[in-house]
């Protein structure tokens, strides 16, 4: 079902940019590079599982990571962002009892996993496309896969042993607002902020011992780039 | 344009994969063949880890954990708890997964580390399917005090501690408990050890290891298993340094054949379907239907009644067993025909009137008769009947009021009835062996739960061992003397306050869980002895 929308997604993308018109003289392609500031806004639920203590929950640290975009102009209002982060090593803390009987828990790096986190946004400009500084507001999908998911050592010391860490793929929501500035004819530099919705169920297994946690993920993403347009 | 699309797909997906470098972490093996002592999950895990100072913590904020302390001493050492999941094969011969914990002690001080002696702990008996005793995180699991008892006594100590749940427990799916079976009890205590060596390879301590040293302890239905377990062992070829085998019932029959003769210990209505269901599994020679054992209001679902999630105390209000009443306040007669038989047996059916036992226990026994009763009166009068003409030396004995000795203490050599044949079957005295290493016997002589002739007994049988020194006994009751004096003396204050505290009838329903603790100290101490 999640790769059926994804697949819909990037079909109307692209019949979009086929159809599109073009802006400026500069062409309608853009390629992008910043960086990216993610701050999480997670909740999770409580960890539930045997053998797991009450008010077991995680925390997601902040990340920055590399930001790479394709934007595709569509007409003179209207644009496509297919938007990749480098996949930023996010970790997990434990967040509850200071120990589990002996072992640190809360504040410990206890998993952490890669982000290969595709977003693709229909964007709406502000503004004559001959202004310099033209905001921009889009909506679209967000693709989430976790990657080189790891316990920690301090992880497996709190689980009980080597744990193996499932976190589905998450389809969800995306949107943006920003501000694009023409630095000359081919070169802007883009400031946005992003949220999208990124939900999954953590479920760790230790020795067969199963244990779950709903995560919301809710990454708020503030991307600095500059952007070439040919 | 589709193309440029492509292109740039295909490199942003490049450059995600060259990020990812690794696959999702493991857990560990899970084996893939059942052959007895296979550690199921490897390696297994660990439920709780506490330091030394944490576990002292943790028992100091209760009143039992203070007095474990004292009596145990202060932890030397931390305590990782494990839970092991291994396969074994229940009486039938068919493969089946039980569970049971490892207690690693853990800490940098010399007892704490390096090779270590193991200690195999068989649990007393409970009705309590739910039963785990690797799970000291969840004070509301029932095996949360033996748990901590055994790791206060033996693991904060430097003893790495292997305690099967038993078949029939926890995640075993095999639907009853092989209860006082020995063979089958020592086949798990067995497999239970296998899986734990294993487990022992790849802990979060792995400068903890097997010193080559194994002790067997138990209490209750746990002291019978470890005997089991010795013998098994010793017949497989297998050396046990020492073992402490406390407060069970090693002389089945001769138990059997006290309590049909009016003698009703404590707990006998939740005994005897746990042991009529065992044997009928393991023999099926018990009964054709319960009811041939059992009143009518009891039998329907009495073979699956135990071990259970329903609190014992629903078992009783949802009248599934009578509380105290194992037999009829109206004492039955016998009519073999055989007017000598009958003579005897209707002696032996009524309350006696001049008991060979202390007039403390007299109110105790006369508790186990009432209006609404377990075992209906033609099978009692059955067993009692075939206790007069198949003797047991030692019940008979005992029932005269005379001393035991190596003379006097035979099993009867072919019951009749199928659950007294059974019980012969089990009892330590058959198959006439002895421990080749040393046995400390240790319990309490007023014990109305499992009575201390079952430790008299055996101790009789082993005369010239116990002369010898092999086997030693322990009667926490005794004037204190030797090298327990101290917990004979402990044992003795601590039920005179019960008895002051409670009174004597409430107090004597606690003296054989008051023994453990002692007993498993002393167990501790004569292993200390015997390195």
């Amino acid at each position: 079902m999640k790769k059926k929308i994804v697949t819909v997604a990037l079909g109307v993308a692209v019949a979009l940019a086929a159809s599109g018109a073009y802006a400026d003289n500069a062409g309608p392609n853009d390629i992008r590079l910043g960086m990216y500031f993610v701050h999480y806004e997670a909740t999770a639920s409580d960890i539930t599982g045997p053998y797991t203590p009450p008010g077991l929950n995680v925390h997601v640290q902040n990340v920055e990571t590399l930001y790479v975009g394709y934007v595709r102009t569509l007409s003179s209002h209207f644009a496509a962002e297919l938007a990749f982060g480098y996949p930023p090593l996010t970790k997990t803390e434990g967040r509850g009892p200071a120990t589990l009987g002996s072992v640190p828990y809360n504040g410990r790096v206890i998993s952490t996993a890669r982000w290969v986190a595709p977003s693709l946004l229909l964007e709406y400009l502000f503004g004559d496309p001959s202004s310099r500084l033209r905001p921009f507001v889009g909506v679209g999908v967000n693709y989430t896969k976790f990657v080189a998911r790891q316990s920690t050592a301090a992880g497996n010391a709190a689980s009980g042993g080597p744990t193996s860490i499932s976190l589905p793929v998450s389809v969800g929501p995306a949107a943006t607002a920003g501000l694009a500035y023409e630095l000359t004819d081919r070169w802007h530099a883009y400031a946005s902020y992003s949220v999208a919705q990124v939900n999954t169920k953590l479920t760790a297994d230790t020795a067969g011992i199963i244990r779950t946690s709903e995560i919301h993920f809710w990454p708020n993403t503030l991307v600095i780039s500059v952007g070439y347009s040919f | 344009m589709l193309r440029k699309i492509g292109v740039l797909g295909v490199a942003a997906a490049t450059l995600a994969l060259a990020a990812c470098g690794g696959t999702n972490s493991p857990t560990g093996a899970v084996a893939s063949i059942t052959n007895r002592g296979t550690l199921v999950n490897n390696p297994a895990f660990r439920v709780a880890s506490l330091n030394a100072v944490d576990f002292t913590a943790q028992l100091g904020a209760s009143t039992s954990g203070q007095q474990l302390l004292q009596l145990a001493g202060t932890p030397a050492c931390g305590v990782d708890f494990y839970y092991l999941k291994y396969w074994t094969v229940g009486p039938d011969n068919s493969a089946q997964e039980a569970s049971g914990a490892l207690m690693v002690p853990t800490g940098s001080s010399a007892p704490c580390t390096g090779p270590r002696p193991i200690v195999l702990y068989a649990h007393g008996t409970t009705t309590d399917s739910a039963y785990n005793i690797a799970d000291i995180s969840d004070s509301s699991n029932s095996a949360n005090s033996e748990a901590a008892m055994v790791a206060a006594v033996f693991a904060a100590q430097g003893y790495i501690v292997v305690a099967p749940n038993y078949l029939g427990y926890d995640i075993s799916t095999l639907g009853y408990h092989p209860y006082v079976d020995g063979a089958a009890d020592a086949i798990d205590m067995m497999d239970a050890l296998t899986a734990a060596r294993t487990a022992l390879l790849s802990t979060f301590t792995p400068g903890t290891s097997d010193a080559g040293k194994l002790y067997v302890t138990g209490y209750s239905e746990g002291g019978y298993v470890a005997m089991a377990t010795v013998k098994a062992m010793q017949a497989a070829g297998q050396t046990v340094t020492a073992s402490a085998p406390s407060s069970g019932p090693y002389a089945l029959e001769a138990f059997g054949d006290s309590i049909f003769f009016g003698q009703v210990n404590i707990g006998s209505t939740v005994f005897a379907p746990l042991v009529s269901t065992s044997y009928q599994h393991a023999y099926s020679n018990v009964y054709a239907q319960t009811s041939d054992v059992y009143t009518s209001t009891y039998a329907t679902g009495i073979d699956t009644l135990l071990p259970s999630t329903t609190p014992l105390a629903r078992l009783f209000q949802n009248n599934k067993l009578p509380q105290a009443a194992l037999f009829d306040i109206k004492t039955p007669l016998s009519t073999t025909g055989n007017t000598a038989v009958d003579a005897a047996a209707d002696a032996l059916l009524a309350l006696p009137s001049s008991p060979p036992y202390p007039a403390s226990l007299a109110a105790l026994f006369d508790s186990g008769f009432g209006a609404s009763f377990l075992v209906n009166d033609a099978y009692r009068v059955g067993y009692v009947d075939d206790a007069v003409i198949h003797q047991d030396q030692a019940a008979m004995t005992l029932v005269s009021g005379g001393t035991l000795t190596s003379s006097n203490v035979g099993l009867a050599p072919t019951p009749a009835v199928g659950l007294r044949r059974d019980l012969a079957t089990n009892d330590m005295r058959s198959g006439g062996w002895f421990p080749m290493e040393p046995m400390l016997l240790c319990g309490g002589d007023q014990d109305p739960t499992v009575f201390f002739q079952n430790t008299q007994i055996m101790a009789a049988q082993w005369t010239p061992y116990v002369a010898g020194g092999l086997v030693s006994v322990l009667d926490l009751n005794a004037a204190p003397g030797g090298p327990f004096a101290a917990l004979q003396g402990g044992f003795q204050a601590t039920y005179a306050q019960l008895v002051a505290s409670q009174g004597a009838t409430a107090a004597i329903q606690a003296y054989h869980p008051t023994e453990a603790p002692f007993c498993m100290v002393a167990a501790r101490g004569f292993f200390a002895q015997v390195p």
